[in-house]
């Protein structure tokens, strides 16, 4: 089942890395360009469930990794297909400054929450995306807080720190 | 009733009463709260102790704030607390309300809470043990009886301050404030 996903794959898109590190998974490496056809490709194979798009910083490299996992459901019958335990991970890089990348919820319609995070929390503006607002923040920052190159310390310091206990007000 | 007792409660009723019946509300916040269940259920029983869980903040007086507080906690927290009857009595439980914790380098986490809203006592510990609740509340009847838990009196008269440092936290709140906003010290 991995292997026949892996050499459909491999004769369907040009210049990506496709790698099975386990018995379950899969991961494919590719271009921003390709990643909304490849999901709409495993989405056609049965790989319906997008589990999770996860974000990664790599300030050295300057770059900034999306990570999609997606998975299958059973089928209506609770029938076992072989895909259920097959895990893909979907791999791209999009430069660090100014980052923009096309929204996957005209695939995956339950992308919204997760690009809605990644907005907030690494900056990354999903084009398309019909309400990109906060998620989880009440406040609002100038570096968004996962990247590398913000300073939690400093942060804390900053506004924290500086809120002075009630006793001591003048 | 105990009989040793009478005493007091011939004396001062209104603190015997209010030391008797202690009602929590029911507010999760972070990761403690999931010792809560079996405190109020019958494995450690808090009824023994008058405590007993509230749905609304209007029917409560005890606030047990169970976990690291995030600047969005902090606003459903000083709503709840505004709404609750007084005397009304807080405790912290956990580090993390104390100072923050293992978040005390969190962009988002609140690291001292009484600076927002007055705290009656704390329970340390990461996690404390059901136990501690009890002997936090032991404590707090003390600080009643002693006239010292008068943290709702101090919210009162400082009203001003709090409302400064919760603005400082969380921007403009958009509920106005609920006692006037002057200084007694001013």
């Amino acid at each position: 089942m991995i292997n026949r996903l892996k050499q459909e794959l491999e004769s369907t898109f040009r210049e990506i890395s496709v790698a099975v590190p386990g018995e379950n998974g899969i991961t494919v490496v590719a271009s921003p360009v390709q990643i909304l056809t490849i999901l709409r490709f495993l989405k056609d194979r049965g790989y319906d469930h997008l589990a999770m798009i996860s974000c990664v910083d790599w300030i050295k490299e300057d770059s900034l990794e999306l990570v999609y996992l997606v998975s299958a459901y059973l089928t209506g019958d609770n029938e076992y297909t072989g895909r259920e335990k097959i895990t893909v991970t979907l791999k791209t890089r999009i430069p660090r400054k100014e980052p923009e990348f096309p929204t996957a919820i005209p695939v995956f319609e339950n992308a919204e929450p997760y690009e809605r995070e990644i907005h907030e929390l690494f900056g990354i503006h999903f084009t398309g995306h019909p309400r990109l607002i906060p998620l989880f923040l009440e406040r609002e920052y100038e570096i968004p807080p996962f990247r590398k190159d913000f300073d939690t310390r400093e942060y804390v310091k900053e506004v924290f720190d500086k809120i002075p206990f009630v006793e001591n007000k003048e | 009733m105990d009989r040793n007792q009478i005493k007091k409660w011939l004396k001062s009723p209104g603190k015997m009463a209010h030391k008797y019946s202690l009602w929590a509300i029911y507010f999760c916040t972070g990761c403690g709260i999931i010792e809560i269940p079996p405190v109020i259920t019958s494995r450690w029983d808090a009824e023994r102790f008058g405590v007993l869980p509230a749905p609304s903040p209007r029917q409560a007086n005890l606030f047990l704030i169970t976990g690291y507080v995030s600047v969005k906690t902090l606003k459903a927290i000083i709503k709840t607390y505004e709404q609750m009857p007084e005397p009304k009595y807080t405790v912290g439980f956990g580090s993390c309300p104390i100072n923050g914790g293992m978040y005390w380098d969190s962009y988002n986490t609140i690291k001292h809470l009484d600076k927002y809203i007055p705290v009656d006592g704390w329970i340390a510990g990461c996690m404390p043990r059901p136990e501690a609740i009890f002997i936090a509340v032991t404590h707090l009847w003390t600080l009643i009886d002693k006239g010292m838990a008068k943290g709702y009196v101090k919210y009162r008269e400082q009203y001003g301050r709090y409302r400064e440092n919760q603005e400082m936290a969380l921007g403009r709140l958009e509920w106005p404030p609920l006692f006037p906003l002057k200084d007694e010290n001013d």
